[in-house]
Formats: structure tokens, C-alpha cells, sequence
């Protein structure tokens, strides 16, 4: 059982993810955003490194992906960062990024450094079922990083079932078919949808991203799903005067 | 799988048929069959192409009779179709190959046939009935299973347009070549060459997709795959379960050949450029994309998607553009249909190929300028994917090259096949037979290239190559020769190689053409890359623009600067003087004309 295991059976609701782009809005950033987000009352992360070519993502990111690249992170200096992680940090985090730098680092490199700094999963958007399970699943089983899934509204239900069985920590729900940095609707469809989804009472929790920016969406979003992730929003935070100081205001914003 | 067509009679129907390529053609020198060839004139088999085995077919004939028969005819092939002997059969392997048949049932006893392992070439495989072949039925494949020896065999016997599917589904390791007859014909011994047409190009991709083509999960070796965000995945996935039934259906073929021949202007002349091989030593052939409407091969692509989009219900079409060639076609068809248009187009590249953009904005489309990252193609790519996530279900997107997660290199490869397919047919005419020594063309995705190099990629004799853009040169820092700069990686939903930094950034390439101006290469040319099926090399912008000009004043020709690329590397090539020399000109050179102002001050 990794930490984020862990955390799944101790906590089954309101559970508050914080994703933010490693490298921006400076280096050596990561685990003071880290550490301060802990103290906020933050249950787990997602710190995302950056990609040239992210086409899962809205501007907000994009922009905070360019910035990073431009200050110069790159998957051996977030390794750097991250080797006092675990000497300041106890909740799960998990990396999310595009594959193509994971496939330059060396995918079974990639997955044994991230586990020996204290990773405990990976979000690769562009690594869909097919390819993970048929070529690269065993190094990340061999160094028990969980891979996180993500489903749509679109999804079909027995692809879902395939992705809860494959998954060994959470499922993450798209609010909708968007790239990040769009607004929660809360159509009659995507209601029937989270509806849908909860009925059926997967083995893995799930938790509900993109477009959930505030209070309102986030209890929203609890009311269908063990918790809930906020991105764009935190990235717009990084991009302002004294962020760290408004870290705790912002989480309590979110999440009293 | 090898190709026999068998019964042939009649003089300008054997012409008609050896010109399709089939790899044996079959003459019945058996005088109670309905296709037996009589006193058929030798110059007629004399004119088929060597490249054609001639097979004579024979039941129970006396050895005397076919002796004479292989030499008055030039037979290389014969068929035994009756009761022939291991012994009787072997006495004909020291001048032609021996092929012995067998008419099978559900109680055929494979044992029968180790007596003449060891004294034929082949096996033929065919119905069993009363008389010796002809029932135009067909016997149970499964049966097949049975047979265990290692003579490859030929299955003939009542196969048909409606039962290709099922012979391409025997995985036999033995099974040879098809023998295709009596349901191939408006009369007996009269071939309808539209649907044996119909039957080479179901049983070649067949072909294709056993050595050099796509598997089932969309790899070509190591490259490929559908490496997308699960956004994506019911709008890839549509399409993947589609895509092969829409372009083989009867009606969509219809319509794609209408309109390739009454709207695009199809087929595209191979033109013989004389002062060309006078210069370069050997015989030099333009296919002439650049006579298409629009300008370029793109739109051969255009035309496939979008007829491809109306049949599964989309409402919208986007697309990506570098040079706007894409763009431009893909606003065209969109202006033919009456479906809206949205053609996304780096700021930078709006710029520079402002004539583009006022066609496509002519032809009623909409251009969005993509902002971010370096504001080019790559980047337009990224911005078209990106509003597929958000209209995942009315919207078509168009690729317009050989690249994207598969199914998209596979069928925009499909679509563009329609250039080397013409061309076969048009060397024949040409040279007499339907394979060049050499083929090249430009790379930027690679479309016209894998469209130029399809039909001939299972012809091993022919060598590919592929001109990449060096740009100042490769060691400049400005370049788009990507397999020679490029690394594995994963870029646009494919597995293949591309540009990139140690840290897996992609690099913005650097090109005069914006065509060619493009970070990776389809994931089937990354795959011919490595196993060394093609050979990939590169040309400067100089080179380029000397050879754009000299074929401007050697042919009259002003070719775009993608395909000046091509032209360029016959100046680093040395021919034969009987060599055939194939070279795609994608498009015409009216949009750089610009460019070509600017660098020679015209
Ligand atoms: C005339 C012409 N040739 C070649 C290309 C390169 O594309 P591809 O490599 O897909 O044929 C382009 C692209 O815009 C083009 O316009």
C-alpha cells in the first residue's frame, strides 16, 4: 500500500487535491508549494511537469507549462527538487505530465526515481489504456506508482470497468470533455453522469477535475465523488504578488 | 499473396489484365474447357511484361504436347489440372515451374499429396467436382488445416468480391496466391478488369499490412499507436471501428472516384521530362500532383475525409495548416459539401503565407490564428486537438498529413495510395512494365511520400527515397531533417521520431517550405527508417531553390519549394542509363512564388 492507498482508507469524502506546474512561476518552488499546501490542510498533490506540447490544457496551464520550460525545469532538476520532499512532506503526490519527456528520461527510469523521492503515482493524459497495459504497465507496477485513469463523460461503461480494474488508487473524473481551465456546468447530463458512474459502485474512489475553482463546484463535485481537484485556479494564485502567503486563504476558500 | 488470374482468351482482355499487375496470368491449353485459348496468336503472351509469370494450364496432356506448347507460348509456369504423376510432373522442373492441382472436398486426404512434395513447386487448391476445375464454388477453407506440408500452395476456386474477406482471413503459413477466374468475368475467358481492379487492391493491402503496413493496435513495428488524451478516445476510437468499412463500401468508392476524376482532375499525368533525363542520365518521370486542383496532393486527402465525415454524421470540420496548402483544400471541400470550416493556422504562419488565408477565408472558412507556443504548425496541430476535446461529438477533424494516432496514418496513406496506384498503371504504358528502379519524394508528415511510395513498398527491387528538408544544413540549428536530428519520442498521438530536446521538449524545426517545416514524420516513415525499407535524406534551401528553378527553365515547371526538394536529389544521385525514375511533384509553385521572388530577385 502506497501513501495514497492509504489516505483512501482513512478518508472517503471532501477529499481536496491542489495540481500546480513545477518550475513556475520560479525553480527550487515545488516542495516550499508543497510544504505550505500541507499546513494548509491539502489531502494529496499533483505536481505536473512541463511539456512543449500540452494539448490536454487551457491557457492558464499552458502558459504556466512555458514559464517553467523558460526557467529551465526539466525532469532532472524537478528530480533535484524533489530529493528533500519526503524530509518535509507526508501527503501522496502524484506527477502528471505529457509522455514524451518520460519516454526521453527512460520510462523505467523515470518510474524507479520517482518512486525512491517518495512518488506515489503518475497522471499521464496522453498514455491511454491500450498502450499502458500492453507496453509499459510493469514498471510501474514493479515500483508501486499507481497510474491514475481518467474517464469522461463519453467514456463508455465497460471501459470504465477495464480502467477500475487496471487502476490501484483512484479513478479521475473529467468534469466534462474540456481541456483544463473551463468552469464546471452542471447540465442535466453531466449530473447523470456522475450519477451514473457513482451507481456503479466502482472498487477504486473516484475523484472529480477540471473546472473546479471554488467553494461551490468543489461541494458540488463531493456530492458525486470522494473528492475533488483544483488546477488552473492555484496556477493563477502562483502567478501573483507574495503567493505563498495566500496559500492558506486560498485553500480555506475551497475547503473549510 | 501473389495474384493469378487464370482463363484468359481473348487478346485486348489479356492486355487489359496484364496491365493491372497481376503476378501469374493462366492460359487453358485444354480444348474442352469454355476458356481454352485455341489457336491464341504467341506475340499476344509475347507483349505481357516479364514481370508476369505465363502459366500454361494443362489436364492429362501428353509431356510431347506440353513441351511444345512452353515453347511455342514462352510458358515459365505450368499447371497440371489433372491426374498427373509425382514422376510426370517433375520432368518439367528443369525449364518451367510446376504447379500441381488437386480438387478438394470435405473428405480430401491431405496424405495423398507427400508423393509429391519433393516433385512439384506449388500446390493448387481448388473445388472438387466432376469435371477438373471451373465450378466457380468454393470448398471449406477450414479444411486447410489439415494440410501440414511446406509447398506453398495457391487456393483457387469461386472466390469472389464477396468472399476476399475470408480468404484474407486463412493464416496458412503456406498459402501462396489466390487464383482468381469465373467470377471475375462478363463471359468464360472474358475478364471484367474493373472488378479484378477491386480484388488487387482488397488482396495488396492485405499484402501491406502482413510486411510493411499497420496492425490491428495501429503500430508499424515500433512506431505508431494512439497516444491521445481519453478526451479523444471516442472520437479516435469512431473512426478506428469505421474507417475501413466506409472506404471500402461500394457507394463511397463511387463518389471518391467521381470526384477524383471529374472535380480534382484525376488521374494525374506521368509525364516523361526529356531534358530532365538527358540531364541526369536516366529516364525521368514527374508525376504531375501539382496539375491537381488546389495545387498539391492534400487534396486527394481532403476529398477522402470529408466524404468519410458526411458518412458518420459530422456537422463541423477542423483542420491544421502550415503552409495553408492543407488548409486550402480542406476549406474546399468543405465549400463542395456545405459543411462549416475551421482551419486552425500559426500566427506566424498567417503571416507568411498571407495569400493562403485570404483563399481559405474565399472559400467560406474560418482561419483561427493559434498563439501559443512557437505559433506554427505544431502548434496548430495542438490548438485543432484541443477544440476536438471540446466537440468530441459533431466535429471531424481532417489531419492533413500521414500522421496523428492511428487510424489517421493509415488512412490519410490510404487516400493518397491513389498516386502511386496511377502511376503503376502509367509506367506500363510508359516502359512496358510497372516498376521503377527508383522513387522519391519530399518528407514533410510524409502523405505525398507515402502516397508515392504505397503500391510499390511489397516490390523490394524498388528503391524509396525520401527527401527531408536540411534547411541552412543540418548542423545549423535550423533544419527539419528529422531523421537524421530527430529521436524516438511521441509526438500528436503517434509513437515515431521527431525533434526534440534531451529533455523531450519538441524543437521548432526550421524550413524555407512551409510544407516541410514540420518537427516529426509519420509514424510508418519512422518505421521504413529504421528497417531500412527507405532511404531518408536531405537537401538544403539552396539546393532546393537551384532546383525549383532549373526545373522552372528545363520543363517549364515552377514546383513548390516541398517539391523542389525532391528535384533537388537527383543532383546527388547516380543512375543507370535504362533506369525509370519516378519523382512526386506534390504541388505547383504559384504560393512561392514570393519566396522565389525574394531569393533570386526576380
Ligand atoms: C506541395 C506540398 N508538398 C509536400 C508537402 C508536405 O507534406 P507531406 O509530407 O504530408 O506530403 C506539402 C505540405 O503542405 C505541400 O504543400
Amino acid at each position: 500500500m502506497n501513501r495514497l492507498n492509504q489516505l483512501f482508507v482513512s478518508k472517503k469524502d471532501n477529499l481536496l487535491s491542489i495540481y500546480y506546474t513545477a518550475g513556475y512561476p520560479a525553480l527550487n518552488t515545488t516542495v516550499d508549494i508543497a510544504e505550505a499546501l500541507e499546513k494548509a490542510g491539502v489531502d494529496f498533490l499533483e505536481v505536473g511537469f512541463p511539456y512543449s506540447d500540452p494539448v490536454a490544457d487551457g491557457p492558464t496551464i499552458q502558459h504556466s507549462s512555458e514559464q517553467a520550460l523558460e526557467n529551465g525545469m526539466t525532469l532532472n532538476v524537478l528530480f533535484e527538487e524533489l530529493a528533500e520532499l519526503r524530509k518535509r512532506v507526508t501527503i501522496p503526490i502524484l506527477l502528471m505530465g505529457y509522455f514524451n519527456p518520460i519516454v526521453q528520461y527512460g520510462i523505467e527510469k523515470f518510474c524507479k526515481k520517482a518512486a525512491e523521492l517518495g512518488v506515489d503515482g503518475i497522471i499521464v493524459p496522453d498514455l491511454p489504456m491500450y498502450e499502458y497495459e500492453a507496453l509499459y504497465s510493469a514498471h510501474f507496477i514493479n515500483n508501486n506508482l499507481s497510474n491514475i485513469f481518467l474517464v469522461t463523460p463519453q467514456t463508455s461503461e465497460a471501459r470504465i470497468r477495464k480502467i477500475d480494474a487496471l487502476s490501484n488508487s483512484f479513478i479521475y473524473l473529467l468534469s466534462s470533455s474540456s481541456i483544463t481551465g473551463g468552469s464546471l456546468q452542471l447540465t442535466n447530463n453531466i449530473e447523470d453522469y456522475y450519477k451514473r458512474v457513482k451507481a456503479m459502485e466502482l472498487k477504486n474512489p473516484t475523484i472529480i477535475g477540471f473546472g473546479i475553482s471554488d467553494r461551490a463546484t468543489f461541494t458540488k463535485a463531493c456530492e458525486y465523488a470522494n473528492g475533488a481537484i483544483v488546477g488552473s485556479k492555484f496556477v493563477k494564485l502562483l502567478g501573483e504578488e507574495d503567493y505563498m502567503g495566500k496559500i492558506p486563504g486560498f485553500v480555506e476558500s475551497i475547503r473549510s | 499473396m501473389k495474384i493469378k488470374v487464370c482463363g484468359l482468351k481473348q487478346p485486348e482482355n489479356i492486355a487489359a489484365v496484364a496491365a493491372l499487375g497481376a503476378n501469374y496470368l493462366g492460359f487453358i491449353c485444354y480444348g474442352r474447357s469454355p476458356r481454352y485459348i485455341g489457336a491464341l496468336p504467341v506475340e499476344v503472351l509475347a507483349a505481357i511484361p516479364a514481370s508476369i509469370h505465363k502459366t500454361g494450364v494443362f489436364v492429362n496432356e501428353t509431356a510431347q504436347n506440353i513441351n511444345l506448347l512452353i515453347d511455342k507460348y514462352g510458358f515459365d509456369t505450368v499447371q497440371l489440372h489433372g491426374d498427373e504423376s509425382p514422376e510426370f510432373s517433375n520432368a518439367f522442373r528443369n525449364k518451367v515451374t510446376v504447379i500441381k492441382a488437386f480438387g478438394v472436398d470435405n473428405e480430401f486426404d491431405f496424405g495423398q499429396l507427400e508423393n509429391y512434395a519433393n516433385n512439384v513447386d506449388y500446390f493448387m487448391f481448388d473445388t472438387k467436382t466432376s469435371g477438373y476445375g471451373g465450378s466457380g464454388k468454393t470448398f471449406n477453407w477450414d479444411i486447410l488445416n489439415n494440410y501440414r506440408l511446406n509447398v506453398p500452395f495457391f487456393l483457387s476456386g469461386g472466390i469472389s468480391l464477396d468472399n476476399l474477406d475470408e480468404v484474407k482471413k486463412i493464416s496458412h503459413p503456406q498459402f501462396y496466391a489466390v487464383d482468381l477466374n469465373s467470377r471475375f468475368e462478363t463471359e468464360p475467358g472474358i475478364k471484367n478488369t474493373d472488378k479484378l481492379e477491386q480484388a488487387f487492391d482488397i488482396i495488396k493491402n492485405k499484402t501491406l499490412q502482413m510486411k510493411y503496413g499497420v496492425n490491428e493496435h495501429g503500430y508499424y513495428g515500433d512506431f505508431g499507436g494512439a497516444y491521445i488524451p481519453e478526451m479523444l478516445y471516442p472520437n479516435v476510437e469512431e473512426l478506428r471501428q469505421q474507417y475501413i468499412n466506409i472506404i471500402n463500401d461500394a457507394d463511397f468508392k463511387a463518389e471518391f472516384d467521381d470526384l477524383m476524376k471529374n472535380y480534382v482532375g484525376r488521374p494525374s499525368p506521368l509525364y516523361h521530362a526529356k531534358r530532365y533525363s538527358e540531364k541526369y542520365g536516366a529516364n525521368i518521370f514527374f508525376k504531375r500532383e501539382d496539375l491537381n486542383h488546389t495545387g498539391s496532393h492534400k487534396i486527394n486527402n481532403a476529398i477522402g475525409q470529408i466524404l468519410l465525415a458526411k458518412r458518420l454524421g459530422k456537422k463541423r470540420i477542423i483542420a491544421e495548416t502550415g503552409a495553408g496548402q492543407h488548409g486550402v483544400a480542406t476549406a474546399t471541400v468543405c465549400a463542395l459539401m456545405g459543411i462549416e470550416c475551421v482551419v486552425y493556422m500559426g500566427e506566424i504562419d498567417m503571416a507568411r503565407q498571407a495569400p493562403n488565408v485570404s483563399r481559405m477565408k474565399m472559400l467560406g472558412a474560418t482561419v483561427m490564428p493559434a498563439s501559443s507556443g512557437s505559433k506554427t504548425l505544431k502548434d496548430a496541430t495542438n490548438e485543432a486537438l484541443r477544440d476536438w476535446i471540446a466537440n468530441p461529438v459533431d466535429t471531424h477533424y481532417i489531419i492533413g498529413s500521414v500522421v496523428g494516432p492511428y487510424p489517421y496514418p493509415d488512412m490519410v496513406a490510404r487516400f493518397q495510395s491513389i498516386i502511386s496506384k496511377e502511376t503503376k498503371k502509367q509506367l506500363v504504358e510508359h516502359t512496358g512494365k510497372e516498376l521503377p528502379e527508383y522513387v522519391l519524394a519530399c518528407v514533410g508528415g510524409g502523405s505525398n511520400a507515402m502516397g508515392m511510395f504505397y503500391h510499390f513498398l511489397d516490390d523490394e527491387q524498388v528503391k524509396l527515397v525520401a527527401v527531408e528538408a536540411a534547411g541552412k544544413g543540418v548542423d545549423s540549428g535550423h533544419s527539419a531533417a528529422t531523421t537524421f536530428l530527430g529521436q524516438e519520442g511521441v509526438l500528436h498521438g503517434s509513437r515515431t521520431i521527431l525533434m526534440q530536446t534531451p529533455d523531450g521538449q519538441v524543437i521548432e524545426p526550421y524550413s524555407i517550405s512551409a510544407g516541410l517545416d514540420y518537427p516529426g514524420i509519420g509514424p510508418q516513415h519512422a518505421h521504413l527508417y529504421k528497417i531500412n525499407r527507405a532511404q531518408y535524406v536531405s537537401v538544403t534551401d539552396d539546393e532546393a531553390m537551384q532546383a525549383g528553378l532549373l526545373c522552372s527553365q528545363m520543363e517549364g515547371i515552377i514546383p513548390a519549394i516541398e517539391s523542389s526538394h525532391a528535384l533537388a536529389q537527383l543532383e546527388k544521385m547516380k543512375f543507370n542509363p535504362s533506369d525509370n525514375v519516378v519523382i512526386c511533384l506534390s504541388g505547383r509553385g504559384d504560393k512561392d512564388l514570393d519566396t522565389f521572388i525574394k531569393y533570386f530577385g526576380y
